[in-house]
């Protein structure tokens, strides 16, 4: 009788240990409890596998790759992802096509952009978005106020001072194309942030400028 | 400064300056004239006091001179008066900090001690205020750090007046002295805190002590049984009473009894079934999931100690459907500068510099670019919709709701279970972010009720709403 006991017991045992490898951690993502809808069928950008025999064992396609592959061959490093084709454009809701002003010398940045205009109007509205997206976009380096004060600023070089006498008078256009293709050490941050928030941002910048 | 130019040429014999050239035409000019001639040359003392010493060359000149030296090195003297130096540290943190730090170089060079680098504090002024004209005009030592600092201009701060440049140089002179007494003080203070954390040795002790403790209590323990039996074997006892005193105490008597093995069995099943139940209950739960990543990137130096905005990298969280892993190139917005990490040194960046084809030698770009495979984390199966946008930007969820203390991981894991469970706990307790939403109101007005309006009362429950 006792003897049983201890079997069962023991039986039980192996079973808790079998089923304590189920659990994620670590490099382990864990069992999967229908693998065939954890592994899209449909090219998945961010989580591209591409090793041919992976899921070879929950193949439902019945062709000669693993369940869980997901790649496209046809593309470089067989990426899922790709780039925009070459010579498109992309154009946002209101139809705006993308600015060009890629090769501009960098003394020359005033004059060029001296013509351009923010498409949107000065509410309060459009300043508080500004607001929250140089909150998002600028603040680490340029400080929550514009005083080059960010935290990244300890690090990196050549984080202007928005508040410094030598930026007051630029204009919101001369913001735009410094956010779009950067500017002295400031990277390009044309792919991050869509013209339309380009444009708030240079608006919030204007209104920062001017508070006491 | 004239004055000191003309030190110059009355300590070391035989330099040039320009007023020799003028001088022989200079000797026929009226007195009226030379004056003119003088203004127009702008080097009036410098004539003056030439003239002087053809004329008189007599030691008091000298001395006299000596002393306008000194009193005019004394009216360029830096102040070390508080006033001045707060004034100058908020016109530095204004408009020099961008390029410059006193202690280290950046853009432009480290500032500390400039003041004794330089020619002359007059020569600060003049670069300050326009360093192309001090350039320009063919000066030897502008000339030498322009080209020491890879020939980048500095910005020309033409409305600095002499107090305001004076004021930096104060603060410059200040922080230069400052920073060499932080750098002592801290060696002491980091030696103490050494001291503060119980070291492991001493816990490995302490056990050691212990056991130590328990093997002699054992002994004595014995020692007093059997003092104990031997004292009432001396006594007159009945024969139960001798059976029961001299009985030997076996470890297979103790686990045979049936109440030790129903105990054991009882445990360890116990302990078995909440493995197997937990085990079943973690199937298709990634919770916990934390695999090592291509780039030994760290949350929690950049969204944590740098505050960098998680949406500064992770683009489309406000716009779409995935967060999105960031590409490399805004990497490179800060990578660029920074080639050596805070935990990893430098061979980290190295892989971002190997995905984007960039040379950190010569900073430039090569072309050869390669992608960087990361491994998914949070993976929903296909049978549910979820969408960044809707919760971070209309529902105003911040990213630790669900993915914890992301700024304190230095390698992320999956923080929360992604069950539907899960899911649905949280759209009966949250409230709808109706504020300033003109969607909601319609929604608002039929709910027309005293508790706040859930999401599971627009919906949030139903099963078309994220399986479909």
């Amino acid at each position: 009788m006792s003897m049983m006991s201890i079997r069962n017991s023991i039986a039980i045992l192996s079973a808790a240990v079998l089923m304590a490898g189920c659990k994620a951690g670590g490099d382990n993502p864990g069992r999967e409890y229908a693998p065939n809808m954890y592994h899209s069928v449909a090219y998945e950008p961010l989580s591209q596998i591409t090793d041919t025999d992976a899921g070879r064992w929950a193949n439902s396609l019945n062709n000669d790759r693993g369940e869980y592959y997901n790649s496209n061959g046809y593309n470089p490093y067989k990426m899922n992802m790709r780039e925009p084709a070459p010579h498109t454009v992309k154009r946002n809701a209101y139809g705006w096509l993308p600015y060009h002003g890629k090769n501009v010398p960098k003394d020359s940045v005033p004059i060029v952009t001296a013509g351009l205009r923010s498409p949107l109007d000065s509410t309060a509205e459009v300043v508080a978005e500004g607001k929250f997206l140089f909150e998002s976009y600028c603040k680490h380096c340029h400080g929550a106020k514009g005083e080059a004060d960010g935290k990244v600023s300890e690090k990196v070089a050549g984080v202007a001072n928005l508040r410094g006498s030598s930026y007051q008078n630029i204009t919101e256009g001369h913001i735009f194309h410094v956010i779009t293709y950067g500017a002295g050490l400031m990277g390009a941050h044309g792919s991050q942030v869509s013209p339309e928030d380009r444009w708030k941002i240079a608006k919030y910048v204007k209104a920062l400028q001017k508070q006491k | 400064m004239f004055v000191v130019r003309i030190g110059f040429v009355h300590f070391i014999p035989g330099a040039t300056w320009e007023g020799q050239q003028t001088k022989n035409k200079f000797e026929k000019m009226t007195w009226a004239r030379r004056f003119v001639h003088l203004r127009i040359k702008g080097g009036i003392l410098n004539h003056m006091m030439k003239r002087l010493m053809s004329c008189f060359t007599n030691r008091i000149t000298s001395a006299l001179l000596f002393l306008l030296i000194i009193l005019n090195a004394q009216a360029q003297e830096i102040s070390t008066d508080p006033a001045a130096i707060s004034a100058g540290e908020a016109l530095f943190k204004a408009d020099c900090k961008t390029c410059h730090r006193v202690k280290e170089k950046l853009i432009g060079p480290a500032l500390k001690d400039v003041e004794k680098r330089v020619p002359s504090v007059e020569w600060i002024k003049n670069w300050v205020r326009n360093s192309a004209k001090v350039i320009a005009s063919g000066d030897e030592y502008a000339n030498k750090i322009y080209n020491e600092n890879a020939k980048s201009q500095m910005t020309a701060f033409t409305g600095y007046t002499d107090a305001q440049i004076m004021n930096v140089l104060a603060y410059i002179k200040a922080e230069g002295a400052k920073a060499d007494v932080v750098a002592t003080a801290a060696t002491p203070a980091g030696q103490g805190g050494g001291g503060e954390g119980v070291p492991s040795g001493y816990v490995n002790a302490i056990l050691v002590g212990m056991v130590v403790i328990l093997i002699i209590l054992v002994v004595i323990l014995v020692l007093i049984v059997n003092a104990l039996r031997r004292f009432l074997d001396q006594k007159q006892m009945s024969e139960e009473d001798r059976e029961v005193v001299n009985s030997p105490i076996s470890f297979g008597s103790v686990t045979s009894s049936p109440g030790f093995i129903f105990l054991v069995v009882f445990i360890v099943g116990m302990i078995a079934f909440k493995g197997v139940i937990d085990g079943l209950y973690s199937i298709g739960v990634q919770k916990g999931y934390q695999p090592k990543q291509p780039i030994a990137f760290s949350h929690k130096i950049h969204a944590g100690q740098y505050e960098i905005e998680c949406k500064y990298c992770h683009t489309g969280v406000m716009k779409g459907k995935q967060a999105n892993i960031p590409s490399p190139n805004i990497c490179m917005n800060c990578h660029t500068q920074i080639k050596s990490g805070t935990i990893t040194g430098e061979g980290e960046i190295a892989k971002i510099y190997a995905a984007v084809g960039f040379d950190p030698m010569t900073s430039t770009y090569t072309g050869v670019t390669k992608p960087i495979e990361w491994v998914r984390i949070h993976n929903l199966p296909d049978l549910a919709y979820f969408n960044h946008s809707q919760h971070v930007n209309v529902g105003g969820i911040a990213c630790e709701t669900c993915h914890g203390p992301i700024k304190e991981m230095d390698v992320v894991k999956q923080y929360s279970l992604l069950t539907m469970g899960w899911c649905i706990d949280c759209h009966r307790k949250t409230d709808v972010n109706t504020k300033g939403n003109a969607y909601y109101d319609k929604l608002l007005e039929l709910h027309n009720s005293k508790k706040p309006m859930k999401v599971e009362d627009i919906g949030g429950l139903e099963c078309s709403k994220c399986h479909y």
